[in-house]
């Protein structure tokens, strides 16, 4: 049963590093919170409407997805949860369930605020799937695999950051999008009273709490593994370099966040479409120009 | 039989049943957002059995498909529905059949004809205390009356149900072929598993699947058919320029509904200035006697609350 101990061990590692990031995030959060914003871990809101089901199903099937998705982050040669072919695809997919898990409590607690959340929160699904497909789609090129550990050790010679600064610019941005961090924080504005978080309380708050740091770490420790080098590094141990690069990387997309006004949704979806698709599809071109005149790992 | 195959038979029948399970409540519950989720967990199923199948790519793109597609379908059933919640039909668990009440248990049930029948069914006191808050917030105003309106239940339903009859009401979930199609639907399905069963032999290949198969799908979509994929991009190219050219602000000017509600505030709406002076208070009786076309033209503006 090697398998049930490894999980046990990365669900237990991963729950200290949501809570790590929730710590940090913390003190670097100014202005709207966003999902940081402080919930109530004792005693639930009053909600006669709320669905049964759906609403306690939601934190479930969030914290399910983080879990899933922190499978294949790789935090040192041989250290990872399982090294899928086809890792970096399945990470994009498995985040989804996170998406999922805020629809059906918003949906669930069947309150006007929650389920102005439910609307938020698929619109912006729409806006940052695609920006994020073509940022990862420069890594994958230059690597030739989806696999995470093959995209890590094909940086042994250079980062992809500099062979691709438009496609991490790309990243950030649309990384920012998908964890639902400032300026991309509206189906969690306080104009709504925190979306969801709102009306959790009790375990589910515990449960969103996991998840939405989880998502964040997640976002930044995939951005360290695309674009820098992962856990290579001179001196230090492999999973130490990693975890720097990745609380370095998740620093600098919450600061430039706080740079940024929140953008509504339908300014996020001009935004995806008029620029970050375009971007997007430039960078394509870029990497594979490079890759034409064989710049880059052979 | 080894501890990995009664995994892989566990975990089949696991699939199977969420398939099949998801697929019968997709079909008999009265909620819209209940029965998009359904329909996400049978394709779930399937991912899963594609996934026994060492198809794991494919599976992979069916769960990409079916959570961020079936989202965005159901948003736009939510708003283009007439009852999303299903709280119009789970006010008359009469008229279900018993798996349709199976699966619409627990749903947030609309007001009106059989507004005690609701009250019954939830037991406590609770639904009794949800309706009297709702009314009190109906009460103050236009502000809380939009809220209302977003819930489920939704007030407007419960308007359309105070008729005398249900010639106004989205009966399109209680056709008269429903008896027939649900016996046609067990036919099918006796049949196909009569085909399976009854099928001389299933021929089986020995060798495993190729564990690489992204590559390999990608060499085949990129060589021998590339001018279905190519052609395929185009298309789908061709239907987004479509739609926006027929989404363009100048047709919809009006988005106010939504700026409306993004930009809300606690404080309640101003009231627009009446675009004709309106009388002093002590002139205002004699002016509606006298001139009933005064009345007529703006009555909004007597009835507001101040």
């Amino acid at each position: 049963m090697g398998v049930a101990v490894k999980a046990a061990l990365l669900a237990v590692a991963m729950l200290m590093l949501a809570w790590l990031t929730a710590w940090l995030e913390r003190r670097l959060v100014r202005g709207e919170p966003g999902p940081a914003l402080a919930v109530a871990l004792d005693g639930s809101p009053l909600l006669p409407n709320r669905d049964r089901w759906l609403y306690p199903a939601g934190p479930i099937v969030a914290l399910v997805g983080f879990l899933l998705g922190a499978v294949v982050i790789p935090f040192g040669p041989g250290l990872i949860g399982q090294d899928l072919d086809i890792g970096v695809f399945y990470f994009i997919v498995v985040l989804d369930f996170v998406v999922l898990g805020i629809a059906l409590s918003g949906w669930g607690a069947n309150t006007p605020d929650s389920v102005e959340a439910f609307y938020r929160i698929v619109a912006q699904l729409v806006a940052y799937v695609v920006p994020l497909g073509m940022a990862l789609v420069g890594a994958i090129m230059m690597a030739k695999s989806l696999s995470t550990t093959r995209i890590v050790a094909a940086q042994s010679g250079l980062w992809f950051i500099v062979l691709q600064p438009l496609g991490f610019a790309l990243y950030l941005v649309s990384g920012l999008m998908q964890c639902y961090r400032a300026p991309f924080l509206e189906p969690f504005a306080t104009g709504i009273g925190g979306g969801i978080l709102g009306v959790a309380g009790g375990w589910p708050a515990l449960l969103w709490r996991i998840a939405l740091s989880g998502l964040l770490f997640l976002v930044a420790a995939m951005g360290a593994v695309l674009f820098l080098g992962g856990w290579l590094g001179p001196w230090l141990p492999g999973p130490v370099w990693m975890l720097v690069k990745t609380y370095a990387l998740m620093a600098l997309m919450l600061g430039l966040g706080r740079l940024a006004q929140p953008l509504s949704v339908a300014q996020m979806l001009a935004l995806s479409w008029k620029v970050l698709i375009p971007v997007g599809l430039v960078n394509v071109l870029l990497v594979g120009l490079l890759i034409l005149f064989g710049i880059g790992p052979a | 039989m080894t501890a990995f195959d009664i995994a892989q038979i566990v975990a089949f029948t696991l699939c199977a049943f969420i398939a099949v399970a998801g697929a019968l409540g997709m079909a008999t519950t009265m909620s819209m957002f209940r029965s998009g989720i359904f329909l996400m967990a049978s394709f779930l199923g399937v991912a899963g059995l594609f996934i026994l199948l060492a198809a794991d790519l494919m599976g992979l793109l069916q769960i990409m498909m079916y959570i961020g597609g079936m989202l965005v379908m159901i948003l736009f059933m939510v708003l283009f529905m007439h009852d999303p919640g299903g709280a119009m039909m789970a006010a008359m668990p009469g008229m279900m059949a018993p798996v349709e009440r199976f699966f619409s248990g627990g749903l947030q049930q609309g007001e009106g004809r059989n507004g005690d029948h609701a009250d019954m069914h939830a037991g406590n006191g609770e639904a009794k205390e949800a309706d009297r808050e709702n009314r009190q917030n109906g009460a103050n105003g236009e502000h809380h009356a939009q809220h209302d309106g977003m819930q489920h239940g939704g007030s407007d339903m419960s308007m359309n149900m105070e008729g005398t009859h249900m010639d106004d009401m989205d009966m399109s979930m209680v056709t008269p072929v429903r008896r027939i199609a649900a016996w046609l639907a067990v036919a099918i399905g006796v049949g196909l598993g009569a085909l399976v069963l009854l099928r001389p032999s299933w021929p089986t290949v020995t060798r495993h699947p190729d564990p690489r198969s992204a590559e390999a799908v990608g060499m085949l979509l990129m060589g021998k058919y590339m001018i279905a994929f190519e052609g395929a991009g185009f298309l789908i190219l061709l239907g987004i320029v479509g739609a926006v050219l027929m989404a363009r602000v100048e047709r919809h000017p009006d988005n106010g509904g939504r700026d409306a509600r993004v930009g809300r505030t606690d404080a309640p709406p101003q009231i627009a200035p009446d675009p004709v002076i309106p009388p002093s208070p002590d002139e205002r009786p004699n002016e509606e006697h006298a001139s009933e076309h005064h009345a007529v033209a703006h009555p909004p503006s007597h009835r507001r609350p101040a």
